[in-house]
């Protein structure tokens, strides 16, 4: 098997950020920028003793899907949980700049070719938000992407795949509700507050984030698929996440922003509606929030193959 | 407690220079490291840089650095290591992994 065919087939879910960030576009084309050899390491963990990594746990560059040039952001959990601090921070604002300075040329170069060449800002998440560690500048980051993104509206789209081992969390699970599109594995998590954070605030009969079971039910894939927070649910493989990639891409623009959970006030009151819901249903439980969006058998799901999930699923 | 610097040259009996320009192998996850080979012209010496956070550990580390430059009988790179909290064992394979796939990627 060759080394790509092995790539595209590798668990997304045990991935690194590096190989992701090459398995996600098309064969070949990934381009780092700002990598390891720059030596880009963050200047607050030494003086506090912590290892330090020379991408700063954020692997970013620019690869094709198509004609399309893919602006990637990748996050890397095993270091320090992914968390987002100055530098990680910075390369992924970079990334966002460079995909609208490229938007800017094709715009002007090819502007008969402007769909099929839209550029497109990715971020495979793997993060717990903020670093605690350089915490002001990790939360800045978190508003400067915000910024970055609100940036690109109207003009390409920006893309979440969440489906690794740390999943979505903290301030970047905010930051994925506002991109475009979200595209998830059931194995990935996406949400505000982590598990084990509930749980430490909340008290054990609140959420005990020891039952994996309950954690899934509640911020995993399947979840997010019925409640329309994931937009798409693959198979956990970087070859899936590629062919999705590729097939939200040959949308045109309008089509794909349509994938939205924020930004127009028609979608505020839909959230509203939805938080309004919550209150009079009182649900104990998600698969409570499943059976009521029309799934039946909801024991099942959980236990369900993507496929055999994506059969039956009724999304709400 | 900063983080630290160790420093150290190796000079091979046999020089077997580095065979690519640099190369780049790792992740600096809990109990492991990263590591980055860059070609070097040192006259048939090999230079090691280790960053970590660990304390009282400089000879373990000289001695395994050391069996893995007589092994590879690499020279001429400058070698630079991000180090957390890596065993001995961990530090051997990774250097062995990085080592073996530059000396694939050459051929």
């Amino acid at each position: 098997m060759s080394d790509w065919k092995e790539l595209e087939a590798k668990s997304f879910y045990g991935a690194s950020a590096r190989e992701r960030a090459r398995g996600i576009v098309d064969e070949g084309t990934f381009t780092e920028l700002a990598g390891p050899a720059d030596r880009m390491s963050s200047p607050h963990l030494p003086v506090l003793g912590e290892a330090v990594e020379w991408d700063d746990g954020c692997v970013t560059g620019v690869g094709l899907i198509g004609k399309h040039p893919v602006f990637v952001i990748s996050q890397e959990g095993r270091f320090i949980g992914g968390a987002v601090g100055e530098v990680h921070g910075a390369k992924m604002v970079g990334a966002f700049v460079l995909a609208r300075q490229m938007y800017d040329r094709i715009k002007e170069e090819h502007p008969d070719e402007l769909a099929e060449r839209l550029p497109a800002v990715v971020i495979s998440f793997e993060t717990g938000g903020v670093r605690l560690h350089e915490a002001n500048a990790g939360l800045l980051a978190h508003a400067e992407v915000m910024d970055q993104i609100q940036e690109t509206k109207g003009k390409f789209p920006v893309i979440s795949l969440i489906g690794s081992k740390v999943g979505c969390f903290g301030g970047m699970g905010f930051v994925a509700a506002a991109t475009d599109v979200i595209v998830m594995s059931d194995l990935g998590r996406l949400g505000l507050t982590g598990p084990e954070v509930i749980e430490q605030e909340m008290g054990k009969d609140e959420f005990d984030s020891a039952d994996r079971s309950l954690v899934y039910r509640t911020t995993g894939g399947k979840h997010k698929y019925i409640m329309r927070d994931a937009n798409y649910l693959v198979e956990d493989t970087l070859g899936d996440f590629h062919d999705q990639l590729a097939a939200i891409m040959e949308a045109p623009y309008d089509e794909i922003v349509q994938c939205r959970r924020i930004g127009s006030e028609a979608l505020v009151d839909e959230q509203l509606a939805l938080a309004e819901l919550s209150v009079e249903m009182a649900p104990k439980d998600a698969r409570d929030v499943w059976a009521y969006f029309g799934n039946e058998d909801v024991e099942q799901i959980p236990e369900m193959t993507t496929a055999e999930f994506l059969a039956v699923a009724q999304r709400r | 407690m900063a983080l630290r610097e160790l420093n150290f040259t190796f000079t091979p009996d046999e020089p077997r220079p580095f065979p690519v320009g640099w190369s780049h192998r790792g992740v600096v996850g809990s109990g492991d490291m990263e590591v980055m080979f860059e070609q070097r012209d040192l006259g048939g010496d090999v230079q090691i840089k280790v960053c970590t956070p660990v304390v009282g550990f400089d000879e373990v580390w000289e001695r395994v650095l050391d069996r893995f430059v007589r092994e590879s009988q690499v020279s001429d790179a400058v070698i630079e290591i991000n180090d957390n909290n890596a065993t001995p064992v961990v530090v051997s394979m990774r250097m062995r992994q990085a080592m073996e796939e530059a000396r694939k990627e050459a051929e």
